[in-house]
């Protein structure tokens, strides 16, 4: 229980059919230190989770996973960072913290299942995604382990963002109106830069200067840390160009920033690893869409090979900006999540 | 479910029906008058105010005008570091204060705010036997504190400052003395006129009183400086319009704790003996904190290696056991408690620390109760653990 509307609603229905819930909010980090006037113990997010926990008659305990969550899941982002990637933390978070570390919290609770506010569907051991589209979270959901997705119960996955909220407001719950949270739970105001400064030496090749190249290998300016950039981005790219510059790739060893246009972002090809199945494996020559960056279309894909943790899939169609760092999520017809990888 | 079995008494304690019986006429129209009104509505409330106060003094050996009725045990401490401390500055000395290492925060954050104020802070360290180093604070006292305060049971531990010797010393080296004796009041003996002691803190919920109400007892002739600016009520030292109900029910809780004393210690601490035993029989690794300590006979903290206070008291909660990991911080900060540190506890074996507190309604059925889950809590918390230290 996050103290969001989708998990309070979760609770609820739960509760409603009969379920004997136990509540459960992670802290995951702390920036006591860091910012005096908004010490961790009176975080608005728990004593929602813990309101809505009371009015609906569950008992509601915070567990704290701050060392585990830095370790799996802030540590990551920073690596990845500093390897010249785009991370997503929220997948590790499902992945070890979620799914693995509150699960055996669960475990030792003797709870059957473990129950989130994801707008996604499982059923029948298989991950689905949501029915709402404009919602749809199992993008975030590949790496969970197969065995996890049996004991996994998701009582808003079939219903709509409004619908979610309209049932929080019938039931009273202080979470109803509650503004959505789009940020990075541990990144305050989207600065990820600042987070990246907090953790790494001041001294950090990610952060040091390094050249803008074109291409066809021109240096045409100077960057302030290749970290600060992502493939695709347009924003902070020196001009004199009369086609749009994008961010095409990334150089970590040698800290160029190339930059190209955007025929040069269209990719046909992407290697996934650390590939996780949530379904029978495919091999090669199996068809399947796949989704390279959240609320992105999935677009057709054959597999060209498969190794027990590599993927390589050709894409039936151009995708722009296929950022290593982010997530391929590979989807049967039926919206079934088949696996998925880190985009490599 | 099985019936819920209460050990967190040093956290607070159910208002006695006496107590709530006594309150009720103060809450309703028969007694809702100011006291400081001039008619009869404020006369009655005088009354019950009056008495009260006598009540509360008699309980804890001192006179009426002694008594100073605050919020609670935390403005006391505040008045008490604080108001000693600014009273200094009027008469030309130092603001500084000496506190023992292990004072709750109430006494802790007031000591930071003197220094906030321009003032200076000192703090006395505890031995590993939870006892403020007597040696330290003679150190202490050389520096002249304008008061130095050091509890009289520490609330997490239970383990009893030897307070008459530091008062005697403070009082030597003149400095106030203060102390905390939120834990002590109804479980030790309590005679501040026996007691070297000028300032000493004592709150209502603790012994079946409600929550909201606590004094500072003053002793006569000692001037200290209010914090909240008012009018004249309780001589100006505590100003604003008595909370006369929670003042009554202190009163009558009072009265009862400090009667019903010496039986009430020699109950709890057979109670307490038996828990200690049965759970170190049960869990052969137990640490017993401070047991080589003189100890108030209603506290047993204890420290499972291997696990962490934040799961144990999940585990205990779903079987229907309330306790505590001492300080209460419901929001499962994984630091372990200030006071098992500053008596040098391992940070390993601090952060698996519970505290069991009994008091009144506690029954020998409640301590087979808990002695009969904890083995099982602790075993599947230290599982836990060890489950959550995989890469």
């Amino acid at each position: 229980m996050s103290g969001g509307v989708d998990s309070s609603v979760a609770a609820a229905r739960l509760v409603e059919s009969g379920y004997d819930v136990v509540g459960a909010t992670m802290k995951l980090f702390c920036y006591g230190d860091s910012v005096p006037d908004r010490p961790c113990c009176s975080l608005d997010s728990i004593e929602d989770a813990r309101n809505v926990a009371h009015t609906l008659g569950i008992p509601h305990y915070v567990l704290n996973l701050e060392d585990r969550f830095n370790l799996h899941v802030v540590q990551n982002f920073v690596d990845e960072y500093s390897r010249g990637r785009t991370p997503i933390p929220c997948v590790r978070c499902n992945s070890f913290t979620k799914f693995r570390d509150l699960l055996a919290h669960a475990d030792a609770l003797d709870c059957r299942y473990l129950a989130t506010g994801h707008y996604v569907v499982a059923r029948d051991g298989g991950l689905f995604r949501g029915r709402d589209p404009r919602k749809d979270q199992s993008y975030f959901l590949w790496g969970v382990d197969r065995s996890v997705v049996a004991r996994m119960l998701t009582p808003v996955g079939e219903l709509t963002k409004t619908e979610t909220r309209a049932y929080a407001r019938r039931l009273g719950l202080v979470t109803a109106d509650k503004k959505e949270s789009v940020e990075i739970c541990f990144v305050p105001d989207d600065d990820y830069v600042a987070v990246l400064e907090r953790h790494l030496p001041a001294d950090a090749p990610a952060l040091a200067p390094g050249a803008f190249v074109t291409t066809a290998g021109e240096v045409i300016g100077e960057h302030a840390g290749f970290a600060r950039y992502t493939v695709g981005q347009r924003k902070g790219l020196p001009g004199g160009s009369t086609e749009a510059r994008y961010v095409v790739a990334i150089r970590p060893e040698t800290r160029e920033v190339v930059v190209g246009t955007s025929r040069d972002l269209a990719g046909f090809r992407v290697r996934l690893s650390e590939v996780n199945w949530l379904a029978e494996p495919l091999g090669s020559g199996d068809r399947c869409t796949v989704q390279l960056r959240y609320r992105a279309a999935a677009v057709g894909a054959t597999v060209l090979s498969s190794e027990p943790a590599e993927l390589d899939l050709a894409l039936e169609e151009p995708v722009r900006a296929i950022s290593p760092g982010q997530s391929g999520v590979l989807y049967g017809p039926d919206q079934q999540v088949l696996g998925g990888g880190v985009i490599a | 479910m099985p019936l819920p079995i209460y050990l967190d008494h040093a956290a607070t304690t159910p208002v006695r029906p006496e107590a709530r019986d006594a309150m009720l006429p103060y809450l309703g129209e028969e007694a809702f008058g100011n006291p400081s009104s001039a008619h009869q509505a404020g006369r009655v409330a005088r009354a019950g105010l009056d008495r009260a106060r006598r009540q509360v003094a008699a309980a804890v050996g001192a006179d009426a005008g002694q008594v100073f009725f605050t919020s609670g045990g935390t403005e006391a401490d505040n008045l008490a570091v604080l108001g000693a401390a600014l009273a200094g500055r009027d008469g030309g000395k130092a603001m500084r204060v000496a506190v023992s290492a292990i004072e709750h925060k109430a006494v802790l954050a007031a000591a930071h705010a003197v220094a906030h104020l321009g003032g200076s802070e000192e703090s006395i360290a505890v031995g590993r036997d939870g006892v403020v180093d007597l040696d330290l604070l003679d150190q202490a006292l050389t520096r002249h504190p304008t008061v130095v305060s050091v509890m009289w049971v520490n609330n997490e531990t239970g383990v009893i400052q030897p307070i008459a010797e530091i008062g005697r010393r403070c009082q030597a080296a003149g400095a106030l003395f203060h102390t905390d004796a939120v834990q002590a009041f109804g479980n030790l003996p309590l005679t501040l006129a026996d007691l070297p002691c000028d300032l000493l803190t004592i709150s209502a919920h603790k012994v079946g009183g409600p929550k909201g109400v606590g004094a500072l007892v003053v002793r006569t002739g000692e001037t200290i400086h209010p914090l909240i600016q008012g009018g004249s009520q309780q001589s100006g030292l505590r100003p604003g319009t008595e909370n006369i109900s929670g003042a009554v029910g202190f009163g009558c809780a009072a009265e009862l704790a400090a009667h019903e004393q010496p039986e009430h210690a020699r109950r709890l601490a057979g109670l307490r003996n038996q828990l200690r035993d049965r759970l170190v029989d049960a869990v052969p690794d137990l640490v017993v904190v401070g047991e080589a300590s003189e100890r108030v006979p209603h506290i047993l903290n204890v420290c499972v290696p291997g696990a962490d206070s934040q799961a144990l008291l999940v585990h205990l909660d779903q079987a229907g056991i309330a306790a505590s990991s001492g300080s209460a911080c419901t929001t499962g900060a994984a630091e372990p408690s200030h006071v098992l540190v500053a008596m040098g506890l391992p940070r390993d074996l601090a952060i698996g620390a519970v505290r069991f507190s009994l008091g009144r309604t506690t029954t020998i059925n409640d301590i087979e109760g808990v002695a009969e889950e904890f083995p099982r809590v602790a075993n599947r918390v230290r599982a836990l653990a060890g489950v959550l230290s995989r890469g």
